[in-house]
């Protein structure tokens, strides 16, 4: 019983940490990043660089991988998603196409292909990520084995919803941000720079992108199209939770990775994940504003 | 009367359009056909997506899934229609993947070899399978739509919900190894026949009925939207509130031209399996689906033979340059840069931009004539 818990909750813990960045980026701004899932796979190859040429640890390398992938998630706020508020379909579109473009860059390894050279840890190959042995050997409390990693994983991602929350409820900066989100004309009139709001604010979503792909390229092999079920799992968490409710996102990150390791211990994997869609598609038709929303459409 | 205006310009592009695609067997080998045949079953895909996401405002990201239900049920019949299935030591057609995944001393008939193998006995009929084809795609649609626009689900969350329904039905296609052969899909499929005639992929006639087909469904599509329930959806996708407060009932229009929309996807996928002779899981594949929306997005959206023809060109141009590897990854990274050009820059896509550039031209020589008149 306890160790299927522990399995859910460490589905649930990925699904957040992937779903966090798009709550703040789709949740707050109204933007569809469908790079987001690219901006993992950049974290998780950041990892693979770090480790190859630099010898970096582990732990490390998320904060590298988040100032990494912040910075490129700031570019692309400033070079094609300052172009498309208000057309919301058509964020979705260019960032698809962003995400193509991302892969590719790492397929043909910046372009150094073209030229017959090859840089270690990038091509369209797979690449392995070793973690740190302390992470590895598992231990028992009472009956219960424990992972380190997983539970490392679960502590991280709770730590970054803190700091997540703490950010924009606490703050100033999270202050004019909800102040962008709810109006921009009028939060503008009040003298809030809403430009500089937002493109840190699609940093930020980026750069937990960037965290989540360091944790996931520790138990999953790291390709150039590994991000793009993330991005669908984690979109479908932020709708099923509530667009703009974090807490929302929370929750249902929960049932659904619950749900998920639920299922999969009684039937399989691939009907756990049917079921996970079964839900969402129900949920969406009975509560299109979400489970734990307040606010409507 | 004036001869060259707009309406007439584009009249003539579809005439141009429809001859060129009837004159092609003249100058390429059946080989370079049966590839054009299957970019003509893609540009039917970009049609429909221009129905349903230019005309009607529904993105539709998994279109995918009516495409594969098309492909699935003719593949069903074509299966059994193959010489292996008759030669699995019955006098019946079974296909021969039950058997690998059978219980010993299964009886080996359709009736109950295993638990699902029952609905496949219909499917004996090869018209039940192109019915089916056209039925079931529609009826999905029907339901969905229904569910999605009664409750006023718009915009993202139509995105969404497709998207989830066709990942969803993909992966019970996986699970599903006895019934339809789970990942590895069909194949080694028998000829479509029509009264004796056997549509092998690499035969002229087989091109002729993709390609009549195409340009029926593309003169349906443009007669359709341009009837007064086309008019009234268009209104529909640019002020829904409006029209629902001029007494329409905004539903049943999204929801008939979602349905028309799936329809034509689920005969394009039978005619792709036609043209392929196979059908498998990757057809309700995410990429799939998206890419059917960046040929129209490409093509321009708002216009159904543009979004036709952007599938068609860029999977052309896919084909040529394909011959290299590098290339090959190269030509994704040139997609996405086209893509992001398009969305950014020209949102009408390349239509878009052959449509205003026709109407310069137009100003200009009216302009002329009507100065010539006054001198």
């Amino acid at each position: 019983m306890a160790d299927v818990f522990f399995i859910g909750l460490s589905l649930s813990s990925i699904l957040l940490l992937v779903a966090l960045g798009l709550a703040i980026t789709y949740g707050t701004m109204g933007v569809i990043n469908m790079a987001h899932g690219e901006l993992v796979m950049i974290g998780a190859y950041v990892t693979v660089l770090c480790q190859t040429h630099f010898g970096l640890h582990f732990l490390l390398c998320i904060p590298v991988a988040f100032v990494v992938t912040g910075a490129v998630g700031y570019a692309i706020e400033r070079f094609v998603v300052r172009r498309l508020y208000g057309r919301l379909l058509d964020t979705l579109l260019a960032t698809w196409a962003l995400a193509i473009i991302i892969q590719q860059a790492i397929r043909l390894e910046f372009g150094a292909a073209f030229a017959g050279l090859h840089i270690d840890g990038l091509g369209p190959g797979l690449q392995n990520v070793p973690i740190p042995s302390f992470f590895r050997e598992t231990f028992l409390v009472g009956d219960f084995v424990v992972q380190p990693y997983r539970t490392f994983i679960i502590v991280l991602t709770i730590g970054l919803f803190i700091l997540t929350w703490w950010l924009i409820f606490h703050t100033s900066f999270g202050m004019q941000l909800r102040a962008v989100s709810r109006n921009r004309g009028i939060a503008s009139c009040c003298g809030i720079d809403d430009k500089r709001i937002n493109a840190w604010t699609f940093a930020y979503g980026s750069a937990l992108a960037g965290a989540a792909g360091v944790m996931l390229a520790g138990f999953k092999t790291v390709s150039p199209s590994m991000g793009t079920p993330f991005v669908i799992d984690g979109f479908l968490v932020v709708v099923m939770g509530g667009v703009g409710s974090l807490f929302g996102t929370l929750g249902s990150a929960v049932i659904l990775g619950e749900v998920q390791g639920w299922v999969a211990s009684l039937l399989n994997d691939v009907l756990a994940r049917a079921i996970v869609f079964g839900v969402i598609i129900v949920v969406i038709i009975i509560r299109p504003q979400g489970l734990f929303s307040r606010r409507g459409r | 009367m004036q001869l060259l205006t707009r309406t007439n310009l584009q009249l003539a592009a579809y005439g141009l359009f429809i001859v060129v695609v009837m004159l092609l067997p003249l100058f390429m080998d059946v080989f370079w056909l049966n590839r054009i045949s299957k970019y003509l079953v893609f540009g039917m895909l970009g049609i429909a997506i221009s129905m349903s996401w230019g005309y009607a405002g529904i993105l539709n990201l998994g279109q995918g899934l009516f495409f594969g239900f098309g492909a699935y049920m003719l593949a069903m019949s074509l299966k059994l229609a193959s010489p292996t299935s008759l030669a699995q030591g019955s006098d019946e057609p079974v296909p021969d993947f039950m058997l690998w995944t059978s219980e010993p001393g299964a009886p080996i008939d359709l009736c109950c070899i295993n638990q699902g193998s029952f609905l496949w006995i219909p499917f004996k009929e090869q018209w039940f399978g192109v019915a089916m084809g056209l039925v079931m795609p529609t009826l999905i649609a029907l339901v969905l739509g229904y569910a999605m626009f009664r409750a006023r689900i718009a915009g993202v969350y139509v995105a969404i919900l497709t998207l989830a329904l066709c990942l969803l039905v993909r992966l019970l296609v996986i699970d599903a190894q006895p019934l339809i052969n789970g990942f590895n899909g069909l194949t080694d499929l028998g000829w479509f026949t029509v009264g004796g005639l056997e549509f092998d992929p690499y035969l002229v006639e087989t091109y002729y009925l993709i390609a009549i087909i195409t340009c029926l469904v593309l003169i349906g599509a443009r007669w359709l939207v341009n009837t007064k329930v086309g008019v009234v959806l268009q209104a529909i996708r640019d002020n829904e509130e409006r029209v629902r407060y001029l007494g329409y009932d905004v539903a049943v229009y999204k929801v008939f031209f979602f349905c028309i929309s799936a329809a034509i996807a689920g005969l394009a996928g039978m005619l792709y399996v036609i043209a392929a002779e196979f059908a498998s899981p990757t057809f309700m594949n995410i990429g799939f689906s998206i890419s059917m929306v960046v040929w129209a997005a490409v093509g321009g959206r708002w216009s159904l033979l543009g979004a036709c023809l952007g599938a068609i060109l860029l999977n052309v141009v896919e084909a040529t340059v394909s011959e290299t590897e590098t290339l090959v990854e190269a030509w994704q990274l040139i997609i996405g840069a086209i893509f992001l050009f398009v969305v950014l820059v020209m949102p009408r896509g390349l239509a878009g931009f052959i449509q205003q550039g026709a109407d310069w031209g137009l100003d200009w020589l009216h302009q002329r004539v009507k100065e010539r008149r006054i001198r």
